[in-house]
């Protein structure tokens, strides 16, 4: 081995080491989550004890917790999310970037200007305008917030924006309305911007802790994040159960994630770009 | 033709308002409209329970500039984002440009490096919260053994809790200014750095002179994003802390959240969210004005 490729690997090496030592509260995580409770702390600490694998914090979970409930709404309330949002941003986008209208521009300044404003604040409001309708402590009190995304709709109009005129000319040349065009060559030609944002939009809302926080009373309701809180204070000290529990969080995002890595980073740099 | 490119164009504008009616409404409903209510809220007094509602003026801001909680959550936003901006930039730029050596096994130190981000916030907190448990916790137990008689006592200690959960914030945030980091400095030409070791500059100076201007609308865009994400700061606080102890980790957002969902007073936490408002718009009109200093579009 020559002595240029020896430090290549050893310094590919050291950065490896350094990334585990950044995970290793998510490695200690799946460690803890097959000990028992008295091993949780135990000195000195073995990553896996062979032989003794504890199987039944997971069994625990699954069997006795509401977790595949939490599990059910998460998946509800974030596909349902994911897919109003893509509707509306797809048909707005269009709309500001390609179509344009009287004073589309204005209006889509006004709503650039309202992405900074913080979250806590709108909710606030919403929170009483929930009450007044009765949709608090339902579903849609999560689902509604997430429709309009102003760096989703963002992000299809600068996609339409340097969208070839031609492609929609010859469209219509063909006979096909506004619409019909939309539907047979705009849409299905914005389908990489389409699923950027669903990944964006997927992690985001899967992650949502303040909205079910504020919005949710019943606990049949509850997603992951409320209901990871829920048990930790009910079992504070269930340390063993908390991991597995953690760890079952995570494994769905983790898979989607590494299974789509290269498009989710990807996806990130695009919305960085140009947000 | 003409006659008929014309009544396209007019089609098109009727469909194009039709097709961005329903998210100019919900931007209306959703976010408008609640920043007009918020500040009519913080002006005025709405019983959840009996709907009794009356104009009270400015009450609630004075309440607030009297109230030494207020000074103090403001404080610790402060100090978070003293500690939380910096260091995610700080990280985000290091991971990203040891990413962008040649490395073996590369992609797998990627993910590592990004994998707390993608992860589901709650769950990490949950973690933490035991991973650094002040007398049993793995961390502390292998600071003993390293012969460190007094570890710091983390969320438990008011002089380390915030610094601790905006750490935390950071390792949490940190893989998205890493990625978008490395997309930056992919985007540097090789010719610059070419030239400079013509000109025999060393790395230091390769880096500080050629690819920080270089990537730095990156950087401050990301400089932004992380303004107003520290401002907006909330899980930690509401997972690990409740604000404690002894109020050192709450901050504005954590404030409002209380005013309105435990004491249920809108009004309060109203005025204070104009305020956290009102913040977050000067701290991006100054960020944006200095920008001429040390942003260089090409």
């Amino acid at each position: 081995m020559s002595q240029s490729s020896f430090r290549g690997v050893s310094t590919s090496i050291l950065y490896l080491l350094i990334g585990l030592i950044f995970i290793t509260p998510l490695l200690w995580m799946l460690s803890t989550s097959f000990k028992f409770e008295s091993q949780v702390f135990e000195r000195p600490f073995s990553f896996v004890h062979w032989g003794h694998i504890n199987w039944d914090n997971y069994k625990t979970i699954l069997l006795d917790t509401p977790f595949l409930t939490w599990f059910k709404n998460s998946i509800i309330v974030t596909c349902l999310s994911v897919l109003l949002r893509l509707a509306l941003s797809v048909t707005a986008g269009y709309a500001f970037g390609f179509l344009k209208f009287k004073y589309s521009g204005a209006i889509f300044f006004l709503m650039l200007m309202t992405l900074f404003i913080p979250y806590q604040l709108t909710l606030l409001p919403q929170f009483i305008a929930y009450r007044f309708v009765g949709i608090l402590d339902t579903r849609w009190a999560l689902i509604i917030p997430n429709m309009v995304d102003i760096l989703s709709i963002f992000m299809v109009r600068q996609f339409y924006m340097s969208f070839p005129r031609e492609l929609i000319s010859a469209a219509y040349m063909e006979g096909s309305g506004v619409i019909q065009s939309f539907i047979k060559v705009a849409l299905p030609l914005a389908k990489t911007i389409l699923v950027t944002i669903g990944l964006l939009s997927f992690f985001m809302i899967w992650d949502q802790y303040y909205q079910p926080l504020i919005f949710l009373k019943s606990a049949d309701l509850y997603t992951i994040p409320i209901g990871l809180q829920s048990f930790q204070t009910q079992f504070g000290k269930a340390y063993a159960q908390q991991m597995a529990l953690a760890c079952l969080a995570i494994v769905p995002v983790l898979i989607i994630f590494l299974a789509l890595q290269k498009q989710f980073v990807e996806s990130v740099v695009s919305s960085g770009i140009k947000g | 033709m003409f006659v008929k490119g014309y009544s396209l164009e007019r089609r098109e504008r009727r469909i194009g308002l039709l097709f961005a009616l329903p998210t100019v409404i919900g931007f209306l409903v959703f976010i408008l409209l609640p920043i007009v209510a918020v500040f009519l809220l913080s002006i005025s007094k709405l019983d959840l329970m009996s709907n009794e509602f009356s104009w009270q003026g400015f009450k609630y801001y004075s309440k607030m500039i009297q109230d030494s909680d207020f000074w103090s959550a403001t404080r610790n936003t402060a100090l978070y984002l003293v500690i939380y901006v910096p260091l995610t930039l700080a990280l985000g730029l290091s991971m990203a440009t040891v990413l962008n050596k040649k490395l073996y096994m590369r992609g797998v130190t990627r993910t590592f490096f990004i994998i707390p981000y993608i992860t589901t916030y709650v769950a990490t907190l949950v973690v933490w919260n035991v991973f650094l448990h002040p007398t049993d916790g793995p961390l502390n137990s292998l600071l003993m053994s390293l012969g460190i008689a007094h570890p710091p006592q983390y969320m438990v200690d008011r002089d380390w809790a915030l610094p601790i959960l905006a750490i935390i914030g950071s390792w949490k945030d940190v893989g998205y200014h890493c990625i978008l980091f490395l997309a930056a400095l992919q985007g540097v030409s090789n010719d610059y750095y070419e030239a400079s070791s013509i000109d025999g500059a060393g790395r230091w100076q390769r880096f500080r002179s050629i690819t920080l201007p270089l990537i730095s609308p990156t950087t401050f865009m990301l400089l932004l994003i992380t303004i107003i994400g520290g401002l907006q700061a909330f899980n930690q606080m509401a997972l690990l802390t409740k604000g404690g102890p002894a109020f050192s980790t709450t901050t504005l957002t954590y404030h409002i959240y209380r005013s309105a969902f435990e004491f249920y007073d809108f009004s309060y936490a109203s005025a204070v969210g104009m305020f956290l408002f009102l913040l977050t718009l000067v701290i991006i009109v100054i960020n944006w004005q200095m920008q001429k200093k040390w942003v260089f579009y090409q």
